[in-house]
């Protein structure tokens, strides 16, 4: 009650019961206490206005200038203007993938209305046809980065697009721009080789800010277009624009610096043997499933010029459109191509699948075992049905149940004899310690067990197992019931490996690469895709070369000719004498072709499956280069069956002549 | 019943007794011409600040703007009519209407930006706690005044604090925290006036002192929030300008920028591209001072804040000639409220105080805010008209 009690007259002291008197009540004076108080008062006045003015003084007399530069600032909003992505060509410079002009929808999330933000997302989602959430992850992405804009859709169709023009003022911060998007001339072609372009993400930003990439560029996220970014990307170009606080245009863009457009990239690849070879694969599983290899369902064409290792076809299937990543990606879409059931079509089986390579892997045994002085190339040996080795009989069968008889290398290599390299790879195994491990030393020399050095591209090692291999990977703790076994090299190891089955793996790159020594008289190849950056040219202006990769110059092996002729000898019978297993394929075929089926077992999904190999190559003819080939189709049975007749196709496209009887034969 | 003094008899005579033409002559020519002068030239830069802000209508703020002035110079000449005795005799009925006025806020008015500050009558806002300031002061006065010989008892300080306290923190809850602290400086001023003890005085800055600081640091630390965030923010956050430019001290870096661009002379009205294209935020209202200071430069704002430092001199020196002790406590009260808004809002612009909501006097555009100013200056004019000149008592 003590508001009561303040109000409340009657208890001052001086006036509690009398009314005032004004003889009593003193008059009003003005005190020198009051003076003195209203002086205060009236210098803390002065020292606020003083407080006031100095800092007026300060900010707009001395430091005027900076302030003025920092208005004049505030309004300019420098945008960078995409600069056209370099064009990629073919060999013969044909193009493969170009640009064409786009619509683009950006949104500016600094402009975007304080009230009602999420509404016009969602109506900008349903516009566009993407999910709200994308937007808003992309703003929330952005976060730190006011001044550059989202790209909510490209390749966005027109009439969407003017419909975003035409209700401007509906969508604030959301502008429609002209943009590039790239153009696959061939549809799928090479698409696992072209890769594709895409916004650059987080940590793609914070590793290369230091090279001028910045949010909200494009660029190159796989293949080509990822491994040569730098000279695909071109520069970007500044522009200026005068905005208001709600970032309104208030001036025209005004171009601070024209954009440089990217530089072209010419590949090693052939458009034409590529599109044989993409043919070819196909062609090879239909072979495969007439067959009633059932399950055959992909496959790989590796084509290399023998002399340098330039790719002339690097094919993979199944296959994808990369158009699917132009525009915003679809996430269903973009999970199919990763997808088990559709078999991974994003995967480059050329460069990355891993397959033992079976029977092709036996050249690579007999120059082993020939330079190792453990096989002499025209001494018999018999090939029988059936082989055993080790201390439990093991029995190892050849593919063949109907042979037996004495053969020379080049003889077994033509027939594919497995008892016969059985019978080196337990030459190998009975080799003193010493000696370690010959066979995997040249197959390594020969490329295995490691990437190939291909410049565009991730690739696989493959596996090529060794002693020190089995100890590393059979441990207690990845294989607790087994490992004490397992972990040993046995017998088996050595006898499966010279036919190259078991741990081997190997990539269809790998397997080229090989025969490509044998094309070119033993010098290894470093296998490259691109031949050279250039100026693109126009009708009436040639392009320039402004960078050529000359090719890593070959490895000369130390390889005795004596053998590798033998080699030869027995790669040439098979596709020409009547005991080789393809001749049936390449029999008529004019140019002299020299191959080596396989039949090489892989589980897949729990069974035993046969991947059809055939590798080989042809020499310079009728004005065509020589070719290094391989060809698998995966689950495609026999070698002879599927992956010999998908070589023949590319050969034949390769030479521009065919065959002109075709007898395919089951046949390893 | 009534309570009166000396002063309160002598009053009607001495208004029978005067002519008009005398009274004319006794008032302070001085402050009421820099008041008309702070009018016209905040008018005209109200003018060039809000030229782009409608489109099609360049003149849409100027023309309230100037029906505002019309309506606080009428109130100005019937403050000036009206003896303020009669305040001080009704001061309780003036602090009831106070405490009413400042009610009304909660059920009638709508919630701008999260505060209930206005009511809408018709066409109009009306921000009832701007008025509250001149009545609180009037009203304060004449509590203080009936006990000026008891104002060494700190128990009468501390009624006068508590009835005080019931309006500030009616509108600190509105919320309204610049107008608060307003009424905070303005009861300071009544009781430094009026003459209590400096133990008190000192004490009472100490217990603000203390106040803030255990309102923005120590309460927090024990998890006790009486600010919302944004208060919190806006009140420290002049502290550091660099910290936060994206939110809240944005608003003050894009002021310093457009009073610093003013310069010497400053950009003109078209140049003046903070204020034009929307940079400086709320160029009209709070931050009118930086857009006025970017259009006029520092030739123009200076002379803005030489009319207000004349005011500020002559409100003093009414306080020296006041007839009566409610007489020089309201014109304390009124003054230093004043100076306090002008200064934290000037400041504020300046980066050199916290961001509150204070209008700046006479410019910002807003009618509440320009006729309760003209009204207090109204008052103002009439203790000086009644007072006694050069120091020496009248009548």
């Amino acid at each position: 009650m003590a508001r009561n009690s303040a109000f409340n007259e009657r208890r001052s002291s001086s006036g509690r019961f009398l009314p005032p008197d004004p003889r009593v009540a003193e008059p009003y004076r003005f005190t020198p206490q009051l003076a003195l108080r209203v002086g205060m008062l009236g210098a803390v006045a002065l020292a606020v206005f003083a407080a006031l003015f100095l800092r007026l003084w300060a900010l707009q007399v001395l430091s005027g200038d900076k302030y003025l530069v920092a208005a004049r600032e505030n309004q300019i909003r420098t945008v960078r203007v995409e600069a056209p992505r370099g064009p990629i060509l073919d060999r013969n410079g044909l193009p493969l993938v170009t640009n064409i002009p786009g619509t683009a929808v950006q949104l500016w999330p600094a402009d975007m209305p304080k009230q009602g933000r999420y509404r016009m997302v969602q109506r900008l989602a349903s516009i566009l046809h993407v999910r709200p959430a994308q937007i808003t992850e992309a703003i929330e992405a952005r976060r730190g980065d006011p001044l550059t804009p989202i790209t909510v859709k490209s390749a966005v169709p027109w009439d969407r697009a003017s419909y975003l023009k035409e209700h401007k003022s509906e969508f604030p911060g959301v502008s429609v721009v002209t943009t590039y998007l790239r153009n696959y001339e061939h549809r799928s072609l090479a698409a696992q080789i072209l890769g594709h372009v895409g916004e650059i993400s987080r940590d793609e930003l914070k590793a290369k800010k230091a090279d001028g990439y910045r949010g909200g560029d494009k660029i190159g996220k796989d293949g080509v277009e990822s491994s040569f970014d730098s000279s695909l990307r071109g520069t970007a170009g500044l522009a200026q624009l005068r905005v208001d606080s709600l970032g309104r245009p208030q001036s025209p863009f005004q171009v601070q610096q024209f954009p440089a457009a990217g530089y072209g990239v010419r590949l090693t690849i052939d458009l034409k043997l590529q599109r044989a070879a993409e043919k070819a694969i196909r062609y090879g599983i239909e072979r495969a499933l007439e067959n009633e290899n059932w399950w055959a369902n992909g496959g790989a064409i590796v084509a290399l010029d023998p002399t340098d290792g330039e790719v002339l076809a690097l094919a993979s299937n199944p296959t994808f459109k990369p158009s699917v990543y132009v525009g915003r990606p679809v996430g269903k879409k973009l999970r199919a191509l990763e997808a088990p059931e559709a078999n991974y079509p994003l995967l480059n089986r050329a460069t990355s699948g891993r397959y033992p390579p079976g029977s092709t892997f036996k050249p690579v045994t007999a120059l082993a075992a020939m330079e190792e002085g453990i096989l002499s190339p025209y001494q018999a040996l018999q090939c029988t049905p059936v082989a055993y080795y080790g201390n439990d009989r093991q029995e190892f069968r050849n593919w063949n149940p109907n042979v037996n008889e004495a053969m020379t290398l080049p003889h077994a290599l033509a027939a594919s004899c497995d008892t016969y390299f059985y019978e080196v790879g337990n030459k190998f195994y009975g080799l003193p310690e010493r000696r370690g491990q010959p066979l995997q030393r040249w197959a390594r020399l020969f490329g295995f067990g490691q990437a190939s050095g291909l410049d565009v591209g991730g690739e696989d090692a493959g596996l090529l197992p060794t002693i020190r291999w089995k100890r590393a990977t059979y441990t207690k703790e990845s294989y607790p019931k087994t490992w004490k076994i397992d972990r040993l090299w046995k017998p088996g190891d050595s006898i499966q490996l010279a036919i190259g089955q078991k741990d081997l793996l190997v990539t269809p790159l790998q397997m080229t690469r090989f025969y490509a020594i044998l094309a070119n008289g033993g010098k290894l190849v470093t296998p490259h895709l691109v031949s050279s950056v250039e100026q693109p040219g126009s009708a009436d202006r040639p392009s320039v070369v402004l960078q050529r990769f000359a090719p890593t110059p070959p490895t000369q092996l130390p390889l005795t000719g004596e053998y590798l002729a033998a080699v030869q000898e027995g790669l040439s019978a098979a596709t020409s004498e009547s005991y080789g297993t393809s001749v049936g394929v390449f029999g008529s075929f004019p140019v002299p072709i020299y191959g080596k089926t396989g039949t090489a077992e892989k589980v897949v999904d729990g069974r035993l499956r046969d991947q059809s190999w055939w590798c080989g190559y042809g020499p310079e003819w009728g004005g065509r280069s020589a070719i290094a080939l391989c060809a698998l189709i995966e689950n495609g049975g026999f070698g002879g069956e599927a992956a010999a007749p998908a070589a023949l196709k590319v050969l034949e496209a390769h030479y521009g002549v065919r065959a002109t009887v075709f007898a395919e034969r089951a046949s390893d | 019943m009534a309570i009166s003094d000396y002063a309160s008899r002598s009053a009607p005579r001495e208004r029978e007794g005067s002519a008009v033409l005398a009274f004319v002559r006794r008032l302070d020519w001085v402050l009421f011409g820099a008041v008309v002068a702070v009018v016209a030239y905040g008018l005209w830069g109200v003018a060039g600040i809000t030229r782009f802000e409608v489109e099609g209508d360049e003149r849409y703020y100027v023309v309230r703007q100037a029906i505002a002035i019309g309506l606080g110079f009428a109130g100005l000449l019937v403050a000036l009519a009206v003896d303020p005795e009669r305040y001080r005799r009704a001061y309780r009925s003036i602090f009831g209407s106070t405490i009413l006025l400042v009610l009304l806020v909660f059920p009638f008015a709508d919630e701008t930006r999260g505060a209930k500050r206005w009511i809408e009558l018709g066409p109009f806002q009306f921000q009832p706690s701007e008025f509250g300031k001149l009545l609180f002061v009037l009203a304060l006065a004449g509590f203080l005044a009936d006990r000026a010989r008891r104002l060494h008892e700190g128990r009468v300080v501390f009624q006068a604090l508590a009835l005080g306290a019931i309006p500030i923190a009616l509108v600190f809850k509105q919320p309204d925290l610049g107008t608060a602290l307003v009424y905070g400086a303005a009861l300071l001023a009544c009781l430094f006036v009026a003459g209590i003890r400096w133990p008190h005085f000192i004490g009472l800055l100490a217990l603000g002192v203390a106040s803030a600081v255990s309102v923005l640091v120590l309460l927090p630390r024990l998890g006790v929030e009486l600010l919302e965030p944004y208060q919190k923010d806006r009140l420290t956050g002049f502290t550091q300008p660099d910290f936060d430019p994206g939110d809240t001290t944005y608003n003050v870096n894009q002021s310093i920028t457009a009073i610093g661009s003013g310069g010497f002379d400053g950009r003109g009205v078209a140049g003046a591209t903070q204020t034009r294209f929307g940079f400086t935020p709320e160029s009209r209202t709070d931050f009118v001072f930086s857009s006025f200071a970017e259009q006029r430069g520092f030739v123009g704002a200076a002379l803005l804040l030489g009319l207000y430092l004349l005011i500020v001199w002559r409100g003093l020196r009414v306080v020296t000639v006041a007839r009566d002790a409610f007489g020089a406590i309201v014109a304390g009260g009124i003054v230093l409220a004043f100076l306090f808004q002008v200064f934290v809002n000037v400041g504020m612009t300046m980066g050199l105080a916290p961001v509150t909501g204070i209008p700046l006097p006479f410019v910002t555009v807003g009618g509440s805010s320009m006729v309760v100013n003209l009204l207090a200056m109204g008052v103002l004019l009439s203790i000086h008209a009644r007072g006694s000149l050069g120091g020496r008592r009248a009548g």
